[in-house]
């Protein structure tokens, strides 16, 4: 079973190599066939993972008849599909945004914005901290655009392009660290598990 | 010779032979541990036998190749360190790898399911999975993935909420850190480490310096550096050749593009 499983794996890994050569029906399939997967798959876990525990088991075995109203509510969504009850469907859709809303407004500015600004000014002591307040003062220039950029403010918000420019540089290079890395797993996967050239 | 006509299939074929060349060689690089990779792992090995980790596998397919190795690495150290591990996913495709990935560890380190480890499998909506989770696990996850109640484990049924987790570690390729910091490390106290694809590492620095994030390990490298720490050869380690003799090739590749374009311009 381990065998067939690798063997299958090489031929969708070749599959979608080819388009390296160039676009072709062969990897076309490999990527239909992905996409079919992982939806069945999304399907299956969601069932055997969620709507069993959540709701089966709660409504039918634990008689937690509470369930039922989140259920509803899940149902309307799919009152979408007809346009006569379309509507019913703003009432989960609106308890979903304003739910959203609530919980993540303070919370993102909790820990992406206070805190974060917090940290920026506690470490003025030390030259990375100083760096980091110039670096953050002059980006958040470069982004006022209700002046032009030019003087001594213009100079500033070059300031801030160069922290910009350096961000964007470790991104990429991050970027292609990430992705080499994907390619040395299916290199590894090929040489080690497939044709056991290496141990 | 027109350098920026050359056929884009030769680059191809040159980053190739940079991968798969050094993958032959038996040769490894040495690895220096940065300060983000170290704290993660003082992190947990300053916890105390039978303390709780809770393992989030917040990844998909595709990044398994990267993945894969920091997960492990991370769950060796714990199963070393014998404390308690709840696995469980956000991602619905991080739920069978997840899992099969602990399974496997625990089968070397002789760990026992329900007594060592446990595994939730996956729940969809994570922030709300997040927020739920600091209130009452069980009410989360009722069924572990087997669909067992696993608060009939006796190691595990004092787990009730963040206040009986050490530690999370949320291994992921996207922004599911975030989230944690967000829901369960600004609204409950939880202390958070992420184990990440090396191309999300920029997003995370940020975290790690205001404290929200205890560290981060930061892809194949990160993973490799962990591996240092534990005294073991990984899928970390062996990669390292191979990525920076790609990098290298990239690089080469970058300067000639630059060396074609300026030619071109005179």
């Amino acid at each position: 079973m381990t065998e067939l499983g690798t063997l299958i794996a090489l031929i969708l890994t070749l599959m979608v190599f080819s388009f390296l050569y160039k676009e072709n029906p062969i990897y076309r399939f490999a990527e239909y066939l992905l996409v079919g997967i992982s939806v069945g798959y999304y399907l299956v876990i969601i069932c055997r993972n969620t709507i069993y525990p959540l709701v089966i088991e709660k409504l039918f075995i634990h008689g937690e008849y509470l369930v039922i109203v989140p259920v509803c509510l899940g149902l309307l969504m799919f009152a979408r599909l007809n346009k006569r009850w379309a509507y019913l469907s703003r009432l989960p859709l609106s308890l979903m945004i304003g739910f959203g809303a609530g919980i993540s407004i303070p919370a993102m500015l909790q820990a992406r914005i206070l805190k974060q600004m917090s940290a920026s000014m506690q470490s003025l002591a030390t030259i990375n901290g100083i760096i980091i307040l110039i670096g953050i003062i002059s980006t958040i220039t470069y982004f006022y655009f209700s002046k032009r950029q030019e003087g001594m403010f213009g100079k500033v918000t070059r300031l801030g392009t160069y922290f910009l420019m350096v961000f964007f540089g470790a991104t990429f290079g991050y970027t292609v660290m990430s992705r080499i890395s994907l390619l040395i797993g299916r290199f590894e996967f090929i040489l080690r598990d497939a044709l056991r050239v290496i141990s | 010779m027109d350098l920026s006509r050359i056929d884009r299939r030769y680059i191809y074929l040159v980053i190739a032979i940079a991968i798969a060349v050094p993958l032959l060689l038996k040769v490894q690089l040495p690895v220096s541990v940065g300060p983000e990779v170290q704290k993660v792992y003082d992190e947990i090995d300053s916890l105390q036998s039978r303390d709780c980790v809770m393992i989030s596998f917040d990844f998909e397919a595709s990044s398994v190749a990267e993945i894969k190795p920091v997960a492990e690495a991370v769950i060796r150290h714990a199963f070393e360190k014998n404390l308690r591990i709840v696995g469980l996913a956000l991602f619905s495709e991080g739920t069978a790898i997840g899992y099969n990935i602990i399974s496997s560890l625990a089968e070397e380190y002789g760990k026992k399911y329900g007594e060592d480890y446990i595994y939730l499998g996956f729940r969809p909506q994570y922030v709300s999975a997040i927020l739920g989770m600091g209130e009452n696990i069980d009410q989360v996850y009722p069924l572990d993935y087997l669909n067992d109640d696993w608060k009939d484990f006796p190691p595990f049924s004092d787990v009730e909420n963040y206040h009986d987790i050490s530690l999370v570690v949320s291994i992921a390729d996207g922004s599911l850190p975030t989230y944690w910091v967000e829901y369960a490390g600004s609204r409950y106290g939880q202390k958070i480490a992420a184990g990440i694809t090396a191309v999300m590492a920029t997003s995370y620095y940020p975290y790690t310096a205001s404290g929200q994030l205890v560290g981060i390990i930061g892809g194949l490298k990160g993973a490799a550096e962990y591996e240092n720490l534990l005294g073991y050869t990984g899928g970390g380690h062996r990669g390292m050749l191979a990525q920076s003799s790609g990098h290298l090739a990239i690089i080469a590749l970058v300067i000639l593009a630059n060396v074609a374009a300026l030619r071109k311009k005179r």
